[in-house]
């Protein structure tokens, strides 16, 4: 029981205590002076400590220790590549929203309508593979709340019909065979990649041969083989394995087109022959991928041959034009993380396969003389930052607005910046007979195109207001004067936030 | 007895073989590389087998003596890219890559060295030779808290 005085007080009660003594012959005598005077024998023996602490070894640790709780099995982790694939899977229909009633598709003939401008034209159901080879989707846009996949007509879209119709030849014969090359700039959400989604889709209605690089960064991220070529100097690298996805993406998109053409070129490829297809060329490239580079280099001379070899000519027919669309410029301007023998960083530009789509921008026109247009976007969600590219596109928009190279006005790199000058020397006016690249810069929709958008949402019944003209501008301010990926946002948010409120008046 | 020894070496038998009949299921061709490419054969480097999913880089540091800076200096002079798995390695790639790693003091070797470094500081009667013999830190850290990594590691007879 404890006591209701405390130690200290309890040591004043001396007097009584001795009393209950046994008598002091039987105690021995103490022979220092205690502070306590009570005989220290009488005392009740020490309790144990609780604590473990007198209970330590030599050395021992003073951290707390518990039991391990015992591990709980849990189910399997997913299989290898099961989360990946979950992580890129691309849903392109939702079967809840409504269908549009009366939405046209994209078409051959439709791709230069002005009157369609702010109306969303659906996919073919048929192009959907082709596009999903050439991995025009990407997994986080917003394909999967509509009922089926589709991109609205704006000003640039119309634009980009006309120049795919001019360089088929349907128009102005004398712009056929022109190859037109652009580098596709834009804020956050302006729609680049759908841009170059759209013209993909028109590249497939053309016929055209559509090669694709829908993430420049795999190529530097060293993430795939690399080879060095043998007495290249400065050393230049193959990546085998990523010619073979290219391959792979090219021929699994452009299946029709590539089996209908034949071989009329002489190659140092073992298994091609006279009568094969540039499928069955660019097939070889699938399961060897040292092959993979060489079968590639001949694959594209074939598709921009002019004319066959000479005791080629019986099958030869003429090549389409190409479509070229690169995704994520900017990561190809910098040093790559692969690194050479000495383990220093190589540049992306010693990348053989990145040299030849970036020398198709110095001079396409010479290299693709069927024609086509080069469509190089940059990114804003997935960018690493590279000044001399900034540096680069500002000079293309001075140039464009008419300011001279020699002009005081026109922007240089700041001293000391260390700009890369082979980015800036990459974007430098071109002379001769080679056409300029054009720095296309995607801006918001216009008020008509964006109630046209807005439609849409509301007619997939993604959206319950009244799509009126007050609220289409407020909206249209909202999202930084019609920024499409701005816009998306508040047409899908616009249904949960519509909560029912009182009447304002 | 008997019976039960027979089973256990049959059991024994399959699993030698049965990575070989995977291997040549994946010889076929295949578009879709990425499913058949690991087959669970095991790849062997310097004495070890390593399975054939794992990365290269990993596999690597999983000797004494390599850490991130060996191992990635090693793949740059092979012109291996930092994800390669020990399945994409040409045969010659693992010969070469054998071949270095011999040459290198790593493993029994660099445990040797170290311990004989060790020893002769010992021997020598030096502050650091009686630290390393008392269990207690060497290099001039207190002694009051937080020793447990010498106190477990420095004694008379030091393993590595």
């Amino acid at each position: 029981m404890a006591s209701a005085w405390c130690w200290s007080c309890l040591s004043r009660l001396r007097p009584t205590t001795r009393a209950v003594l046994p008598p002091p012959s039987a105690i021995p005598r103490l022979t220092s002076a205690p502070f306590h005077s009570s005989a220290v024998q009488y005392a009740p023996p020490l309790k144990k400590k609780s604590n473990s602490m007198t209970q330590l070894k030599y050395r021992q640790g003073q951290t707390l220790r518990r039991k391990k709780k015992k591990t709980v099995e849990r189910a399997r982790p997913p299989a290898p590549g099961e989360r990946k694939a979950l992580r890129k899977r691309i849903i392109l229909s939702n079967p809840n929203a409504l269908e549009v009633e009366g939405m046209q598709e994209i078409s051959a003939e439709n791709i230069v309508d002005a009157r369609l401008r702010g109306s969303v034209l659906g996919l073919p159901v048929p192009m959907l593979d082709q596009l999903r080879a050439v991995q025009a989707f990407k997994p986080k846009q917003g394909w999967s709340i509509f009922r089926r996949p589709g991109a609205v007509v704006r000003r640039d879209t119309v634009e980009m019909g006309r120049l795919f119709e001019k360089i088929s030849g349907e128009g102005d014969a004398a712009e056929k065979g022109k190859v037109v090359k652009k580098v596709v700039t834009g804020t956050k959400g302006s729609g680049k990649t759908v841009h170059l989604l759209q013209a993909m889709s028109m590249g497939f209605l053309k016929k055209w041969v559509v090669v694709t690089i829908p993430e420049a960064r795999e190529l530097v991220s060293g993430d795939t083989a690399y080879v060095p070529v043998e007495g290249s100097k400065p050393t230049q690298y193959i990546q085998p394995g990523a010619t073979s996805a290219l391959l792979m993406r090219t021929v699994e998109a452009n299946r029709e087109v590539l089996s209908g053409l034949k071989v009329s070129q002489k190659h140092d490829i073992a298994g091609v022959k006279p009568t094969s297809t540039l499928e069955d060329l660019a097939k070889l490239g699938f399961q060897d991928p040292a092959l993979a580079w060489p079968v590639f280099k001949a694959l594209w001379t074939e598709l921009t041959a002019s004319a066959a070899a000479p005791g080629m000519e019986k099958d030869f027919q003429t090549r389409p034009p190409m479509l070229v669309a690169v995704d994520g410029l900017a990561h190809w301007m910098h040093n790559s993380a692969y690194r050479d023998t000495d383990y220093k960083l190589i540049h992306a530009h010693d990348l053989v396969f990145v040299k030849h789509f970036l020398s198709l921008l110095r001079n396409g026109q010479a290299e693709m003389k069927n024609g086509g247009m080069l469509l190089y976007a940059t990114s804003t969600s997935n960018s690493p930052g590279v000044y001399a590219l900034e540096v680069a596109l500002d000079q293309m928009t001075a140039r464009q607005a008419g300011i001279k190279p020699t002009s005081p006005e026109y922007p240089s790199a700041e001293a000391y910046s260390n700009a890369d000058p082979r980015v800036l020397d990459l974007f430098k006016p071109i002379e001769g007979k080679e056409p300029q690249m054009e720095l296309q810069t995607l801006g918001g929709l216009t008020r008509d195109e964006t109630r046209g958008y807005l439609e849409y949402f509301a007619r997939s019944g993604l959206l319950r207001e009244p799509v009126n003209e007050n609220w289409v501008g407020e909206k249209w301010s909202m999202s930084g004067g019609g920024i499409i990926g701005e816009l998306e946002k508040l047409g899908r948010h616009v249904r949960s936030a519509a909560i029912p409120t009182p009447a304002a008046n | 007895m008997a019976c039960g020894e027979v089973h256990s070496s049959e059991k024994r038998c399959c699993r030698m073989i049965s990575p070989a009949h995977r291997g040549q299921a994946s010889i076929e061709p295949s578009i879709n590389r990425s499913d058949n490419l690991f087959s669970g054969k095991m790849v062997f480097i310097l004495g070890v087998n390593f399975p054939e999913r794992n990365l290269l880089k990993k596999s690597l540091e999983s000797f004494f003596g390599i850490g991130n800076h060996t191992s990635s200096r090693l793949l740059a002079r092979f012109n291996i890219h930092p994800t390669c798995r020990v399945g994409e390695l040409a045969n010659k790639q693992v010969l070469d890559m054998t071949a270095v790693l011999s040459d290198m003091k790593i493993e029994n070797d660099l445990r040797r060295e170290v311990l004989n470094d060790i020893k002769r500081l010992k021997e020598t009667g030096t502050y650091r030779g009686r630290r390393h013999a008392l269990g207690l830190p060497v290099r001039g850290q207190r002694t009051r808290t937080q020793i447990k990594t010498p106190v477990k590691l420095n004694r008379m007879e030091r393993r590595m």
